[in-house]
C-alpha cells in the first residue's frame, strides 16, 4: 500500500485536526528570491525594504514619530521629562534610568509562531523603538520565509548598539525565544550582546493585579494608559495570519500584525513614562490601593524612607488600605526601634474595624510592653485583649487555627506567671 | 530444634511427588582480567577502594570494544556487575577530557535515582569534579539550569528526553556538542509500542547530535532475551557488538518446576498455587534461609505476605519478612533493600518490581507463584536467587492457567529454547508520523533527508498539506502554534486515549493511566475488572464522550472478559505462503468491532460466574493482521463442528501467541470466522490491537509452523478428557468428541 494511502487511512489516529479541502495549502512555488520578491510594491508602499544577506532577504520597516506625538495620556517625548526626574531622585529603583541615556533604552517586542521557548517556535517579527533627540524611530524586522533567519538576525543584530531592553514579559518569553533562535545560526551571525533588562510586566503586575482583570498589555493600555486601538488585530491571531501569509505571500493580513507590533512598542514607551511617574510621584498618587502596592514595593526594595512616606499618605486615606498601611508602618517603626511611634500606631489599630489587625496590634503591644518597657501588667492586659478578640472570632466563624491559639495562650500564661512572682 | 541447611531441604524436596521437573545449572568460577593500563589512575584507585581490582571478562570486553569506537549491548544476568560495563568507560572518558558528556536512559525514575547514588559514590572517591544529575519531572527548576550547562552525566528517562530535552535542545548545547556516550539500561523493557516510540526518540536524538556535531556511541545493557543485538540495533539504528561472555562467578543452581496436585480430574483443576507457595516458603524461612517469593499482583503479594507471616510468627518476628511492590514509598523500599543486603530481612514477597535492576544482594531461594509470563521475565526473577558460591534453589509453582500448565509439562520448551525475542516496529506509520512532527519542530527537514533509514519526503508533503509544516527553499519548517511532544505519549500508540481515573479516595482522585480507544472497549467497559500494576480496579463509569474511565480499587476473585463482535475487511495482502490445506496471509485489515457482553471468570478455575451487557458504539481499527485460511477440502464437517474447531484452535492460539511473540495477552486478538467476508473460506485472523500494527502479527506469520506445532502439542498433552479451559476452552455447545475432532483436524495439517 502506498504511504499516501496509508497516511490518509490512519489520519484519524494522528493528532492532526482535519481541515476542509479548500483550506488545504497548495505547495507554494518558491519565488526565485534574487530576481523577484512577491508583492514588493505593496511592501515598499508600507515602508518596508528588503535587506539582502547571503542569498536571503528579510524586510526592514522604519517609521518615525515626532516627540510631541500623543499616544494615550502622554506624549512620547515625555520620556525626557521622567528621565530628568530619575536623575534628580535619590531613589534606587529597578526601573530607574538614571544610569542610562534616553537613547540607550530599547523598547522591544516580538511576534512568534507559537508559545513557549521550544525549538519549533519561530520569531517572525522583531520590533523595537528608540527615542532620539528629535524623533522616535520604530524599526521592524520581518521574516518573509522561515529559511531567511540568517538575514533577519543579521539585520537586527547589526544595529543593536543599545544597552538596555525594555519589554513586556520579555524576561520570561521574548528573550528566551530569541536566544533559542540565535542558537540555530550562532555560527554565522553576530553574538547576542549582554545588557540590562527592564521588564514592565512585573511592575504592572505588582501595581495593578488587584485592579485589573488581566494585566495583558492591551488591557493596561485601555484601562491605565488611555490608548485606543482602532481596527487592531488581536495578538493571538498573529500566528495564523503569518501561516496564511506564508502560503499565499499576500501581505495584506500580515501588515495588520506589523501595525499591531508598532503600537505595542510605542505603548512600551508610554507605559515606562507612566510607571516612572507613578514611582517618582508615589506620594501624590490618587488611588490608595495602587499607592499601597507602591509603598510595599519600596519596602521590599529596602527604600525605607520612600516606603514610610508613601505608607503615611495611604494611612491618611479612608480606604481599607489605610489600616494595612498603618500596620506596615508600625513594623517599620519597630524595626528601627522607634517604639513610641510604633505603640501609637498599634493603639490606633486597636480601634480598627478588622479584628485580625486588632489581634495583631494587641499582640505586638503585649510583646513590646513585656520585653521592651518591662511592664508585665500592661502586657498582660493587651495579651488578654488579643485572646478575647480571638475567642469571639472563633465563636463567630466556628473554626480555629490551633497553633495560633496556642501562641496566644502561651503568652498569656507566661505573663500570668510573671505577674504572680 | 536444629535448623536444617539448604542442602538438606533440597534433598527433601527431591522426594516431593509434586516436583514435575528438576534442572541443575553447573557452577562457574570467576573469570577475571587485570584492570587495563589505560584506565585513569584516579578511577583505578576509586575502584580499588570499592574492592574492584580486576574486571570480569564481560566488563573487560565491553570496555575494550568501546575504546575501539564500537557500540555495545551487554547481556548480563542479575548481580554480575553490569553497571560497571557503562560506568567504567563513561568515567574514563570524562576523566580524560572533562568536556565529554554522557546521557543515561532508564525506563523509570526510581531506577535513575538508584543509579545516581551509586555513581556519585565512585565519583566522590575519584576526587575529580564530575557532575552527575538526574533530570526528570521532580528536578527543581532552580537546578535545571545547572544540569543543562554543567552536567557531565545526565540521568533521565525516555519520556523526559522526548518531551523536555529534545524540544528544548538549544538550552542543552554543551550536552549535545560533547555527547560521547548514550547509555540505555534495561534494554529489554523497550519493546512493543513503548519500544517503537523510544526507537523514534533515539532517531531524533541522533539527528540533534548531528546538528551539533557529535556522534555518540551507544552502550546498552539487557537481561537475557533471544535477540539483544537485533533489538539494540533496531532501537538505536547502529551496528552493535554483543557482549555476552559473562565472567561473574556463580554457585550451583537448582531450578524446580512444581505442579500442585489435581483435585478435580474431569475439569483438570489443581490445588491453588498460592497455598502451595505458603507452605514451601514456610519451610525455608523457618530454617533462616533467605527467600524471595514472587507473586503476580499487588493483592497477591499482600495475601501471601500475611499468610507467611502468620505461619512463621513463632520462629521469626514480623519485621524479618516484608512485602515489596509498587506503591511503597521510596524510603520504605530503600530500607527493605538494605535489610535484604545485610541479612536483617530473611524473606520478601514481591511483585515483578524486584525484577528490574534494584540491588538487593543475592538470596538463596526464589519461589515464583505461577509462571511469570515470559521466559525472559522468569530468568530475571530466577536471577534473584544464586550466590557467587554455594547452592541456590528456584521453584516455579504452576497455577492452573493454560500457559503455566504448558510450561510445566514442556520443561524443554523453557530450558532448551532461547527466551523470547523483543520486537519493535519503529516504522509504524502512526508512531513514525508523530515523531516526525516532533523532529520537524526540533529542526527543519531538508528535502531528501532520511529519518533512521526512512525516506520522509512523502510524509513531509502530507504534513505540509495538513498545514503543520511549511516548505521553503528546500526545507520543511514547523509552522504550527502547537507543541507536538505534549500530545504524544510514549506509552501508547494512538492519540485519542481514554484516561483512567482512580476514585478510590473521594478527596484524592488521580489519573493512573491511559488506554487507546479500541482496547478500552473491552478492558474499560462499565463493571470491567481492570488490572493496573497488579492492583484490581472495577470500572464504575465509562464516559465515552469525554474519554474518561472512573475506577475504584477492589479485591475480587474474578476477571472479566468481553465479547467483541468483529467484522474484518482485508484491505491489502502483503505476503502469502502456502501450506498443506492452508494458505497464510499477512497484510492490512480494517476491523469493525462492537462489544456485546462481558463475562466474569473465576481466577482459580476459569469458570464463568456471571455476565452483563456492554453499551458502546462501534469502533474502527486499521491495523496489520496475519490470517490462516483453510481450504474447503480439509473440511467435510458440518458448520457447527467447524465453528467449534475454529473456536477451539483460536482459544489455544490466544494463549500461545503471546509466548512466541513476547507480548501481553490483549496485544494480539484472535478471531475465527467460518466464512471470511473477502474469500468465503474458514479463516482465523490474528491482528495487532494497535492502530497501524506493531509487528506482532508479522511475527506470527513468520513463525506459523512452530506455533501450529505447539497448538497440537498443547491439545495432545493436556490431561483433560473432553477439553478444558487450559487447552481448547469450553463453551455450552461443546460436544463430547470435540477434542478428538480438533486433533484429527490438526493432524491433517502436517
Amino acid at each position: 500500500m502506498s504511504i499516501q494511502k496509508k497516511l490518509s487511512r490512519l489520519k484519524g489516529y494522528m493528532s492532526i485536526s482535519s481541515q476542509s479541502d479548500d483550506q488545504k495549502q497548495q505547495l507554494s512555488q518558491q519565488p526565485n528570491e534574487k530576481v523577484s520578491i512577491a508583492y514588493l510594491e505593496q511592501w515598499e508602499s508600507f515602508g518596508a525594504k528588503p535587506f539582502f544577506f547571503d542569498g536571503q532577504y528579510c524586510f526592514v520597516r522604519k517609521v518615525s514619530y515626532p516627540l510631541h506625538y500623543q499616544h494615550g495620556h502622554y506624549q512620547l517625548g515625555e520620556l525626557y521629562d521622567v528621565h530628568r526626574q530619575w536623575k534628580h531622585s535619590r531613589l534606587e529603583h529597578p526601573l530607574s534610568s538614571k544610569h542610562h541615556e534616553v537613547s540607550d533604552l530599547f523598547f522591544f517586542d516580538t511576534e512568534t509562531t507559537g508559545l513557549g521557548s521550544g525549538a519549533g517556535n519561530t520569531i517572525f517579527l522583531l520590533g523595537h523603538a528608540r527615542v532620539l533627540d528629535d524623533r522616535v524611530v520604530v524599526r521592524q524586522h520581518f521574516l518573509p520565509n522561515p529559511g531567511a533567519e540568517v538575514a533577519l538576525y543579521q539585520s537586527f543584530l547589526s544595529e543593536v548598539d543599545y544597552t538596555t531592553l525594555v519589554t513586556y514579559n520579555g524576561k520570561a518569553f521574548d528573550w528566551p525565544v530569541l536566544k533559542t533562535r540565535h542558537t540555530f545560526i550562532r555560527d554565522v551571525v553576530p553574538k547576542l550582546p549582554a545588557f540590562g533588562h527592564y521588564d514592565l510586566y512585573h511592575a504592572s503586575r505588582r501595581i495593578w493585579k488587584y485592579k485589573l482583570e488581566s494585566v495583558r498589555l492591551v488591557n493596561v493600555e485601555k484601562e491605565i494608559l488611555g490608548i485606543e486601538r482602532h481596527e487592531d488585530i488581536p495578538g493571538f491571531l498573529a500566528p495564523m495570519l503569518y501561516f496564511d501569509f506564508l502560503s499565499t505571500q499576500n501581505p495584506e493580513g500580515i501588515f495588520g500584525v506589523l501595525k499591531h507590533n508598532e503600537i505595542d512598542v510605542l505603548s512600551l514607551i508610554v507605559l515606562y513614562i507612566h510607571l516612572s511617574k507613578q514611582i517618582l510621584g508615589a506620594i501624590e498618587m490618587k488611588n490608595a490601593a495602587e499607592q499601597f502596592e507602591m509603598a510595599r514595593w519600596f519596602d521590599a526594595l529596602g527604600e525605607i524612607s520612600a516606603a514610610q512616606e508613601t505608607y503615611e499618605r495611604v494611612a491618611e486615606s479612608n480606604g481599607q488600605e489605610a489600616a494595612k498601611a498603618k500596620w506596615n508602618l508600625s513594623l517599620i517603626h519597630k524595626k528601627e526601634k522607634r517604639y513610641e511611634e510604633a505603640v501609637a500606631m498599634w493603639q490606633e489599630l486597636l480601634q480598627d474595624k478588622s479584628d485580625l489587625l486588632k489581634i495583631k496590634a494587641a499582640t505586638e503591644l503585649a510583646k513590646v510592653y513585656e520585653h521592651h518597657f518591662k511592664k508585665a501588667e500592661e502586657a498582660y492586659t493587651y495579651a488578654l485583649h488579643a485572646y478575647e478578640i480571638w475567642k469571639s472570632l472563633v465563636r463567630t466563624f466556628k473554626q480555629k487555627d490551633e497553633t495560633r491559639e496556642q501562641e496566644l495562650l502561651k503568652r498569656l500564661h507566661r505573663l500570668e506567671r510573671k505577674l504572680k512572682k | 530444634m536444629r535448623k536444617k541447611s539448604l542442602s538438606q531441604l533440597i534433598e527433601e524436596l527431591r522426594n516431593n511427588p509434586n516436583v514435575a521437573y528438576w534442572h541443575e545449572i553447573e557452577p562457574q568460577e570467576a573469570k577475571t582480567v587485570p584492570m587495563p593500563d589505560s584506565v585513569d589512575e584516579r578511577l583505578r584507585k576509586a575502584l580499588e577502594q570499592r574492592g574492584i581490582a580486576a574486571l570480569y571478562t564481560h566488563q573487560y570486553s565491553a570496555y575494550e570494544a568501546l575504546q575501539e569506537g564500537k557500540n555495545i549491548v551487554a547481556v548480563t544476568p542479575t548481580a554480575s556487575g553490569k553497571t560497571l560495563c557503562y560506568n567504567l568507560p563513561v568515567l574514563q572518558a570524562i576523566a580524560q577530557n572533562p568536556s565529554h558528556r554522557a546521557l543515561y536512559l532508564f525506563p523509570t525514575k526510581a531506577l535513575a535515582q538508584d543509579q545516581k547514588s551509586e555513581l556519585n559514590e565512585i565519583i566522590e572517591e575519584m576526587e575529580i569534579p564530575i557532575n552527575s544529575y538526574t533530570y526528570d519531572g521532580d528536578t527543581a527548576p532552580s537546578i535545571r539550569q545547572k544540569v543543562r550547562k554543567a552536567g557531565h552525566i545526565v540521568i533521565t528517562n525516555p519520556d523526559m528526553l522526548h518531551s523536555a530535552i529534545l524540544p528544548h535542545h538549544t538550552k542543552w548545547v554543551s550536552l549535545f556538542e560533547n555527547l560521547k556516550y548514550v547509555v540505555i539500561d534495561e534494554l529489554h523493557t523497550y519493546r512493543g509500542v513503548f519500544g517503537s516510540h523510544v526507537a523514534n526518540v533515539i532517531r531524533r536524538l541522533k539527528r540533534i547530535c548531528r546538528f551539533y556535531g557529535s556522534n555518540p556511541q551507544f552502550i546498552c545493557t539487557s537481561a537475557t532475551i533471544a535477540n539483544p543485538k537485533e533489538l539494540a540495533e533496531h532501537l538505536t539504528g547502529e551496528p552493535m557488538t554483543l557482549i555476552d561472555n559473562n565472567g561473574a562467578p556463580r554457585g550451583r543452581k537448582h531450578f524446580v518446576f512444581y505442579n500442585p496436585p489435581i483435585i478435580n480430574k474431569p475439569l483438570n483443576i489443581r490445588k491453588s498455587a498460592a497455598v502451595e507457595v505458603n507452605h514451601l516458603a514456610k519451610e525455608f524461612l523457618k530454617n533462616h534461609i533467605q527467600t524471595i517469593v514472587f507473586a503476580r499482583s499487588r493483592v497477591r503479594v499482600e495475601v501471601i505476605l500475611s499468610h507467611i507471616q502468620e505461619l512463621v510468627k513463632d520462629e521469626l518476628g514480623p519485621k524479618t519478612i516484608r512485602g515489596y511492590r509498587g506503591g511503597y514509598l521510596p524510603k520504605q523500599r530503600r530500607e527493605i533493600e538494605k535489610g535484604l543486603r545485610n541479612g536483617d530481612i530473611i524473606g520478601v514477597v514481591s511483585t515483578n518490581a524486584l525484577e528490574l535492576g534494584v540491588d538487593i544482594g543475592q538470596l538463596q531461594v526464589c519461589i515464583m507463584t505461577g509462571y511469570p509470563g515470559t521466559v525472559a521475565s522468569t530468568w530475571q526473577q530466577a536471577g534473584r536467587a544464586g550466590r557467587r558460591h554455594g547452592d541456590s534453589l528456584i521453584i516455579m509453582v504452576a497455577s492452573s492457567a493454560p500457559m503455566d500448565q504448558y510450561i510445566v509439562q514442556h520443561p524443554e520448551y523453557f530450558f532448551n529454547r532461547s527466551p523470547e525475542s523483543a520486537r519493535i516496529n519503529p516504522d509504524n506509520l502512526i508512531i513514525l508520523v508523530d515523531h516526525l512532527k516532533c523532529a520537524a519542530y526540533e529542526l527543519p527537514f531538508r528535502k531528501g533527508e532520511t529519518f533512521g533509514h526512512i525516506e520522509v519526503d512523502e510524509i513531509m508533503e502530507f504534513l505540509t498539506e495538513e498545514r503543520v509544516l511549511h516548505y521553503s527553499g528546500g526545507k520543511w519548517y514547523w509552522m504550527n502554534d502547537s507543541f507536538p511532544a505534549h500530545n504524544i505519549s510514549l506509552r501508547s500508540a494512538s492519540q485519542e486515549n481514554v484516561v483512567i481515573i482512580d476514585i478510590s479516595q473521594t478527596a484524592n482522585h488521580k489519573v493512573i493511566g491511559e488506554m487507546d480507544r479500541f482496547s478500552a472497549m473491552t478492558l474499560l467497559h462499565e463493571e470491567a475488572i481492570y488490572l493496573h500494576e497488579g492492583i484490581q480496579y472495577q470500572v464504575e463509569k465509562l464516559d465515552w464522550e469525554e474519554k474518561k474511565a472512573y475506577v475504584r480499587e477492589v479485591d475480587v476473585e474474578y476477571f472479566t472478559d468481553a465479547n467483541l463482535a468483529v467484522q474484518l475487511k482485508v484491505l491489502e495482502e502483503d505476503k502469502t505462503a502456502e501450506r498443506k490445506f492452508v494458505r497464510l496471509h499477512y497484510g492490512d485489515v480494517m476491523v469493525n468491532a462492537l462489544p456485546t457482553i462481558f463475562k466474569k471468570i473465576k481466577l482459580s478455575t476459569f469458570e464463568n460466574i456471571g455476565s452483563g451487557p456492554i453499551h458502546l458504539p462501534e469502533e474502527e481499527l486499521h491495523t496489520s493482521a496475519a490470517w490462516i485460511e483453510f481450504s474447503d477440502e480439509i473440511f467435510p464437517l458440518g458448520t457447527q463442528t467447524l465453528e467449534q474447531v475454529l473456536i477451539g484452535i483460536s482459544h489455544v492460539l490466544s494463549h500461545l501467541v503471546p509466548i512466541f511473540v513476547m507480548c501481553d495477552r490483549g496485544d494480539v486478538h484472535v478471531v475465527p470466522q467460518i466464512k471470511a467476508a473477502h474469500s468465503g473460506l474458514p479463516t482465523i485472523f490474528l491482528y495487532d490491537r494497535y492502530p497501524g500494527g506493531i509487528g506482532l502479527s508479522e511475527e506470527v506469520f513468520k513463525r506459523y509452523d512452530e506455533i501450529i506445532k505447539e497448538v497440537k502439542n498443547v491439545v495432545e498433552s493436556c490431561p483433560c478428557e473432553k477439553g478444558c479451559p487450559s487447552c481448547i476452552g469450553v463453551t455450552e455447545e461443546t460436544t463430547d468428541d470435540i477434542k478428538q475432532t480438533i486433533l484429527a483436524f490438526l493432524n491433517k495439517l502436517e
